[in-house]
């Protein structure tokens, strides 16, 4: 039962078709990101002129760092559905693939994803607004990625479970579900500004501490420390989980006989 | 060693709060080098069986050997020695048919993969679209993209469901050709269903008949044509006479079908009807334009298994 990288390696290739060959693969990377920052972008100008606050830095900073969540975690779910699409699943589920090979190759492919909208998002933003996303330290920079990585594939992996324990009719989820948590998220705005019961749920939301700590660094404030180590064990914790969900999600198509379903 | 040894398999499924027994209780196991052929009904349990060979589908109860491993215990030398086609399953619509078998070559870590995928391609006459997207391929390309795939690992194993399904009869007979020899070279085993009946005949060494589930025949396809004894034989004549009728009621015949000029009658196997009656036409004066005889075939034994008659 060994891990072998040259099936991760076979997997990684197949979505890099994958994306080359589609353009709707292309077009989400490219197409939200931008109308995102542009956007935002507009309202931030409008904000600027009416506040004193140092709204730019914190406002698309987050619109930046939202949009690599999202892609991290739709883009895996989005993967694992090509297969579904194409009723492929079949014939990936009768290889030598094991379960954490696949886990592995769809993470290592979104964090690529949300790496290239970074790749896009951050110029465009300094292009289009003059703002250098650089400005925060890049040692938090890299925490904050961290975690907003971690948590997208949380996200990313439950769909995926939930798609292949209830098929297709859920796949609408793989759209939606970091929306869902976008409220709770506070990437727009303090968690204090949040009713108070609202601010128990956004508290165990890694994200929040992310967004808290990123306007705090920008209005020179210190970091919550506590709270971000509190978001990073949590995240792992939850990776945890849905890996095991997903693993056992497998199982429980291959007993309903999800991968040999002709619909 | 047996490549593949199934028993007691059962598999139900639950529908509208009921269990439906796909496989119940299956014994059956195919030698090495061997081709069996699984035939049955629409929802005989045929497919069921090779997913779950296939490890797709997980079974309810029974034992599994492939090369006398247990594969959920070996999962990854099992699934190393086997492939699968089915027609019901494709390959990612959304990438070429060569970057598909690549993607398949290296997934079972294939020495030389390029080399490989083209002698597939070359083989099964796919090289002129090999840079064809998968979704703009004809449904008879496809079922020879799915049958590339499952030869890519030189596999001991092969599971082909309905996998040739959609070829034109020139390319059916040379998959059979290529899966025949593939077989002869590598020794390999092939479990096999099919609703051609000519093709499973021609291919399978033995054949395994499948109803509701249960495995209720299997032999050789020769020997399975013996469960019908009886044989129709159809005499033509170079004109009508009239005394044909009178001619087959004294001689008893079991008549199926009389005209004055043609007459077809059911004689059981191994009887010497013939001879008898080409003499007594031959008295009577009666001359004969054409004598067919119509042994049973695989296709009636299909039919008469399918209506209970045997």
């Amino acid at each position: 039962m060994g891990f072998k990288f040259y099936r991760v390696n076979a997997l990684l290739l197949k979505y890099w078709f994958i994306t080359k060959n589609k353009l709707d693969r292309i077009f989400d990377m490219i197409y939200w990101p931008v109308i995102q920052i542009l956007i935002w972008g507009f309202i931030v100008i409008f904000v600027e002129d009416i506040s004193e606050s140092n709204v730019k830095s914190w406002l698309l900073g987050a619109v930046i760092m939202w949009t690599f969540l999202w892609k991290a975690s739709q883009d895996l779910a989005v993967y694992i559905l090509e297969d579904h699409w194409s009723r492929s699943l079949y014939n990936v589920f009768s290889t030598p693939l094991q379960n954490s090979e696949i886990i592995v190759s769809v993470l290592i492919f979104s964090f690529l994803r949300g790496l290239a909208t970074l790749i896009i998002t951050v110029p465009l933003t300094w292009i289009l607004y003059s703002y250098n996303f650089f400005t925060i330290d890049i040692f938090y920079l890299v925490i904050f990625a961290i975690l907003l990585v971690l948590f997208g594939w949380v996200l990313g992996l439950i769909v995926a479970a939930l798609v292949y324990t209830f098929g297709q009719r859920i796949q609408v989820l793989a759209w939606s579900v970091s929306v869902l948590i976008q409220p709770f998220s506070c990437v727009f705005y303090p968690l204090s500004s949040l009713p108070k019961w609202a601010q128990y749920i956004a508290f165990y939301i890694p994200t929040t501490h992310v967004f808290e700590s990123m306007r705090a660094l920008v209005n020179g404030q210190p970091i919550n420390m506590l709270n971000i180590s509190i978001a990073f064990i949590t995240s792992i914790a939850l990776l945890i989980i849905t890996t095991w969900l997903f693993v056992k999600s497998i199982g429980k198509a291959k007993q309903k006989g999800l991968f040999t379903r002709y619909d | 060693m047996r490549a593949i040894e199934v028993s007691g398999l059962k598999k139900s499924f639950k529908w509208k709060g009921n269990a439906i027994k796909a496989v119940d209780n299956v014994y059956f196991s195919v030698e090495e080098g061997e081709i069996f052929g699984l035939l049955g009904q629409n929802g005989a349990g045929k497919s069921t069986i090779i997913n779950i060979l296939a490890g797709t589908l997980e079974a309810d109860e029974g034992d599994i050997r492939i090369l006398g491993k247990n594969p959920k215990e070996e999962h990854e030398y099992v699934r190393q020695k086997m492939n699968v086609a089915s027609a019901y399953f494709g390959l990612p619509e959304q990438l070429t048919l060569y970057e598909n078998l690549i993607v398949y070559a290296k997934i079972y870590n294939v020495k030389r993969p390029k080399e490989r995928v083209m002698h597939l391609l070359e083989l099964f006459q796919l090289m002129d679209i090999k840079d064809k997207m998968t979704s703009r391929i004809s449904s008879g390309e496809r079922t020879r993209l799915n049958l590339c795939k499952a030869l890519i690992n030189r596999p001991k194993i092969i599971l082909l469901d309905e996998a040739t399904v959609g070829l034109d009869p020139d390319i059916a007979s040379l998959t059979r050709k290529v899966i025949k020899t593939y077989c002869k070279q590598e020794n390999a085993s092939i479990l096999f269903t099919s609703h051609y009946m000519y093709e499973v005949e021609e291919l399978c060494d033995k054949i395994g008949f499948l109803k509701t589930g249960k495995l209720i025949k299997i032999d050789t396809a020769e020997n399975l044509k013996k469960l019908i004894k009886k044989q129709v034989i159809k005499l033509s004549f170079a004109q009508p006479y009239k005394e044909i009728r009178q001619l087959v009621k004294d001689k008893k015949l079991n008549v199926i079908h009389i005209e004055d000029n043609a007459i077809h009658f059911e004689v059981m196997l191994g009887e010497q009807y013939l001879h008898q009656l080409i003499h007594d036409l031959y008295k009577n004066n009666i001359k004969i334009a054409d004598i067919h005889i119509e042994k049973p075939t695989l296709n009636d034994i299909f039919i008469k298994i399918a209506r209970d008659e045997i």
